[in-house]
C-alpha cells in the first residue's frame, strides 16, 4: 500500500473519567470505501469527530493525504468532506441555498457553487424540492442534502457518520450509488454504520471498534473470516443474553 | 375516560416536578404565578364594590381571561400532551367520552383553579344578595367552562397547523402583539392614567360590545341577578350555556375529524429566489447572505428585532416628553444596541448543530474574519435603519425631530460596539442553547444560566462604556450649530462604529481560530 489516504495514530479521548477512545490506530488506502462499525457507545462518533477536526483529541495524530488535521487544519479541511451523524442543517435555507452556501463557504465562486449544487441536487433526486426549506425535509432528504454539502467542493476524502440511519430504502440506494461512484473516481470514503449488510455489500475495508479500541481491521473478507460480517461482529464484541424468559405472556398463543 | 385523562394530566404535572431542574423551576414559577393571578384577580374584582360601573370592568376582566385561554394554548401546544388529538389517535377511543375526558383534563391544574378562584372575586365586587351570589358562582363556572371549550376548539381545529413548521412559526409570531400589549400596559397605560388621559369612563363605550360576548353575558347575568332581575339573569346564563354547547358540539366534530385526518405537517410550499445574494463577496458574502435570510425567515430573529424596537421605545417613554428628552434618546440608542449585543452574544450557540457545516469548512483566521464580518454586515443592514427609525420617531414624538440626527450618531457608534462585543462574547462565552416548546427564543441550556447572565450584563454595560466617546461628543458639542455639528458627529460616529466592529472581527477571528473545535462542541450541544 502506498501513502494511506487516512492514517490515525494513537488517538485518545476521555470525557472526565470515561475513556471514549482508548488509543486507536487505523490506515485506510486511497480509493477505499471503508466502514467503521461498532455497538452504540463504542466510540465511532468520537473517533470520526477527532478525525475531521471537530473534536480535539487528548493525544494522537490524524493525517489525511499527508496533511495533519490538527497541525494544519486549513489544508486538511480543504480536502475533506464531512456528514455528521444527525445531519442538522440550516433549516431556514432551501435545499439549493444550502448547497450553494456550503460551496461558497469553501471559497468556490458563486456561479460554480450554484451550478454544482444544481447537479448534485439532480443526482440526489432533490431537484423537485430544491426550493423548499430544509426544515420541511424528511430524514432521508436531509441526509442527501448533507451529503451534497459534503461533496460540493469535490473532497479527496469523505467522512460520514451513520449516513443511512433512518433513511428510506430509495434514498439509501441513491446515497449508496453516489458513494460507490465517488470512490470509483479514486476518492476515499470512511463511514460509520450499524447496518452490517450495507457495510458487507459496499465496503472493501472494515474496522470494528468496541469500547474505544479497534478490535479488528482489514479487508472485508479478512474481518469476516468466512462468516457473515454480522456473525463476525457479534463474535468479536459479544452479545447480551436475551433474558426473554420473563416474557412468557408474549405471543399469540398466550392469553 | 374522564378519570383516566385527569390522572394522566396530574401525572404529567407531577412528573414535571421530578424531571430536570429547569422543568422543575418552570413548574414552580408557573404555579407561583397562578397563585399570584388568582389572588390579584380576586382582589381586583372585589375592589370594584361600590364603584360607578363595576359590571363594565368585570366584563372586561372576563374578556381578558377568555382571550388568554384563546392564545396561550397555542404556545403550550407542545408542552401539554393532552392538547394534541394526534397523541390519542392510535387508541380505540370513542369521541364523546374522549371529549369529556379532554375537557376534564383541561380543567385540571393550577391555572384553571386559579381562574375559578380569582374570578370568584365577583362574589364580593359585583354580586348582591343571595340570588346575586348564587348567579355569580354559576356564571364564573360557566365562564371558565366557556374558556376551556374555546381553547380546546381552537387547538383541535389548528392541531395539524400547530404540529407543522409553519404553525410553530405563526405561534412564535404571536409573541409580538403579546409583548407589545405587555409593554403598553406596563409602560404606557400607567403614564396616561397618571396624566389623567385614561379614566374609568374611557371604557364606558366598550360595554356596549362586551355585554353581548360570552364573558360579558356572564358578568351582566350577575349584575341582573343582583338587581333582582332573575329572568334576565337566567336568560343570559342560558344564552351563555347555549354558546358553550354549540362550541362544544363544533369541537367534538372537529375532534372526530382530527382523529382520522392524515397528518399534513410535512407539506410545504417553495421559497422565492432560491439563490444566495452577495455572489461576489466570497465567504463574507455567503455568511452575510445566510444571516440575512435567517433574519427574515427565522421567527426567533424577527421577534428579536421587534423586542429591540419595543424596548428602545419603552426605555424612553417616561422622559421623552419632558425637557430631559435628550437623555431618553441617548438611553434608547444605547439600550437598543445593548439588546442587539445580548441577542447576538451567543451566535454560535443559537446557530446550533448546523454550525458543523461552517466548522468543517472554515479554518484559519482569514476565513473566520470573513465569517464574523459577514455576520456583522447582515446584522448592521437591519440594525442601522431600525435603530435610526426608532430614534427619529422618538425625537419627533419629543417635538424635536432634528435631534434625531445626533441620536443616529449614537446609534451608529453603539451598533459598532454591539457587533464588536457580541463577536468577542460568542467566541469566549459561547454556551449551548435550547428552545423549549412554547417559546420562540432559545434560552441557555441547563447549567449555563450564569454565562447567559454574564453575557447580558456584559452586553448592556459594555455597549454603554464603549459608546461613551460618542455620547460625550454629542453632549460636549450641544452649543455648536447643527449644520456643522450633525455631519461631523454622524460621520465620526459611523467611522468609530466601523473601527470597533472591525477590531471585534479581527480579535474574535484570532480567538476562534484556536477554539473552533470547542465552539463546535458547544453548538452541537444546543437543542433547537
Amino acid at each position: 500500500m502506498g501513502e494511506p489516504a487516512i492514517a490515525v495514530h494513537g488517538l485518545r479521548k476521555s470525557f472526565g473519567t470515561k475513556e471514549a477512545v482508548a488509543g486507536i490506530d487505523l490506515e485506510i488506502a486511497a480509493g477505499s470505501l471503508a466502514g467503521l462499525v461498532g455497538p452504540n457507545g463504542a466510540g465511532k462518533t468520537t473517533s470520526l469527530s477527532m478525525m475531521t477536526g471537530l473534536l480535539r483529541p487528548d493525544t494522537g495524530r490524524v493525517v489525511v493525504h499527508g496533511l495533519d488535521v490538527w497541525a494544519d487544519p486549513p489544508a486538511a479541511k480543504a480536502i475533506m468532506g464531512v456528514v455528521p451523524a444527525e445531519a442538522r442543517l440550516f433549516e431556514r435555507l432551501s435545499g439549493q441555498e444550502l448547497l450553494e452556501y456550503a460551496g461558497r463557504l469553501r471559497g468556490m465562486p458563486a456561479a460554480e457553487a450554484r451550478s454544482r449544487s444544481a447537479q448534485l441536487l439532480d443526482v440526489l433526486d432533490l431537484t423537485a424540492d430544491a426550493k423548499r426549506l430544509v426544515a420541511d425535509y424528511s430524514t432521508g432528504m436531509r441526509k442527501k442534502a448533507a451529503l451534497g454539502c459534503a461533496l460540493i467542493h469535490n473532497p479527496a476524502v469523505l467522512f460520514l457518520d451513520e449516513p443511512l440511519e433512518g433513511v428510506d430504502p430509495v434514498s439509501a440506494d441513491v446515497i449508496r450509488r453516489l458513494l460507490t461512484r465517488f470512490v470509483g473516481s479514486g476518492s476515499t470514503v470512511l463511514f460509520s454504520s450499524h447496518v452490517m449488510e450495507l457495510v458487507e455489500q459496499v465496503c472493501d475495508h472494515v474496522s470494528i471498534i468496541d469500547k474505544g479500541k479497534i478490535v479488528a481491521t482489514g479487508t472485508t473478507d479478512q474481518v469476516r473470516g468466512g462468516k457473515t460480517l454480522q456473525q463476525a461482529f457479534i463474535d468479536l464484541v459479544g452479545t447480551k443474553a436475551s433474558g426473554a424468559e420473563g416474557l412468557s405472556w408474549l405471543g399469540s398463543s398466550s392469553s | 375516560m374522564a378519570r383516566l385523562l385527569v390522572q394522566l394530566k396530574l401525572r404529567l404535572l407531577t412528573n414535571a416536578l421530578r424531571s430536570s431542574r429547569p422543568a422543575r423551576i418552570s413548574f414552580i414559577v408557573s404555579t407561583f404565578f397562578a397563585v399570584l393571578v388568582a389572588v390579584g384577580t380576586f382582589v381586583t374584582l372585589a375592589l370594584l364594590r361600590g364603584q360607578s360601573a363595576p359590571v363594565t370592568q368585570t366584563a372586561a376582566v372576563f374578556t381578558v381571561f377568555a382571550f388568554g385561554w384563546l392564545i396561550l394554548p397555542l404556545f403550550t401546544f407542545g408542552l401539554d400532551g393532552t392538547l394534541d388529538p394526534a397523541t390519542l389517535a392510535l387508541y380505540p377511543l370513542r369521541t364523546r367520552p374522549l371529549a369529556v375526558g379532554l375537557l376534564a383534563a383541561s380543567a385540571t391544574g393550577a391555572w384553571p383553579l386559579a381562574n375559578v378562584l380569582g374570578l370568584l372575586g365577583v362574589t364580593v365586587g359585583l354580586a348582591r344578595g343571595v340570588l346575586g351570589e348564587l348567579t355569580a358562582v354559576v356564571a364564573v363556572l360557566l365562564q371558565v367552562l366557556f374558556c376551556i371549550t374555546l381553547a380546546r376548539f381552537v387547538t383541535t381545529g389548528l392541531a395539524g397547523l400547530l404540529r407543522s413548521r409553519r404553525g410553530k412559526d405563526l405561534a412564535a409570531f404571536l409573541v409580538i402583539p403579546i409583548f407589545a400589549l405587555y409593554e403598553a400596559f406596563t409602560q404606557v397605560v400607567p403614564r396616561l392614567a397618571a396624566e389623567g388621559k385614561i379614566t374609568a369612563t374611557t371604557f364606558a363605550g366598550i360595554d356596549k360590545w362586551l355585554r353581548w360576548l360570552p364573558p360579558g353575558l356572564a358578568a351582566h347575568a350577575i349584575q341582573d341577578a343582583s338587581a333582582g332581575h332573575a329572568g334576565a339573569a337566567l336568560l343570559r346564563l342560558g344564552l351563555l350555556a347555549a354558546v358553550i354547547a354549540v362550541l362544544g358540539g363544533l369541537w367534538i366534530r372537529s375532534l372526530d375529524r382530527a382523529l382520522v385526518t392524515v397528518d399534513t405537517s410535512t407539506q410545504s410550499s417553495a421559497v422565492h429566489g432560491a439563490s444566495l445574494p452577495f455572489a461576489r463577496s466570497g465567504i463574507r458574502g455567503a455568511v452575510a447572505a445566510r444571516y440575512l435570510i435567517y433574519q427574515r425567515r427565522d421567527p426567533g430573529s424577527v421577534v428579536r428585532w421587534f423586542i429591540t424596537a419595543v424596548v428602545m421605545v419603552a426605555a424612553s417613554v417616561s422622559t421623552i416628553r419632558t425637557p430631559h428628552y435628550h437623555v431618553a434618546l441617548i438611553l434608547s440608542a444605547v439600550i437598543g444596541a445593548g439588546m442587539l449585543c445580548i441577542f447576538q452574544a451567543n451566535s454560535v450557540g443559537i446557530t446550533g448543530p448546523a454550525f458543523s457545516l461552517e466548522a468543517t469548512a472554515l479554518a484559519g483566521a482569514r476565513s473566520l474574519r470573513g465569517y464574523f464580518s459577514g455576520r456583522d454586515l447582515a446584522l448592521a443592514v437591519i440594525a442601522v435603519p431600525l435603530l435610526a427609525a426608532v430614534s427619529f420617531g422618538l425625537a419627533a414624538f419629543a417635538g424635536h425631530p432634528a435631534d434625531g440626527l445626533w441620536a443616529v450618531a449614537i446609534d451608529l457608534a453603539a451598533i459598532g460596539a454591539a457587533l464588536a462585543l457580541s463577536s468577542l462574547y460568542t467566541v469566549v462565552l459561547a454556551y449551548p442553547a435550547e428552545r423549549r416548546a412554547g417559546t420562540p427564543l432559545p434560552t441557555a441550556a441547563g447549567g449555563h444560566g450564569g454565562q447567559a447572565f454574564a453575557a447580558a450584563m456584559g452586553s448592556l454595560f459594555g455597549v454603554a462604556l464603549v459608546s461613551a466617546p460618542a455620547i460625550l461628543a454629542v453632549e460636549l458639542t450641544s452649543s455648536v450649530p447643527g449644520a456643522v455639528r450633525v455631519p461631523v458627529l454622524v460621520l465620526g460616529a459611523a467611522d468609530y462604529g466601523i473601527v470597533l466592529a472591525w477590531a471585534g472581527v479581527r480579535w474574535a477571528a484570532a480567538i476562534a481560530d484556536h477554539r473552533l473545535p470547542e465552539l463546535f462542541q458547544v453548538a452541537a450541544r444546543s437543542k433547537l
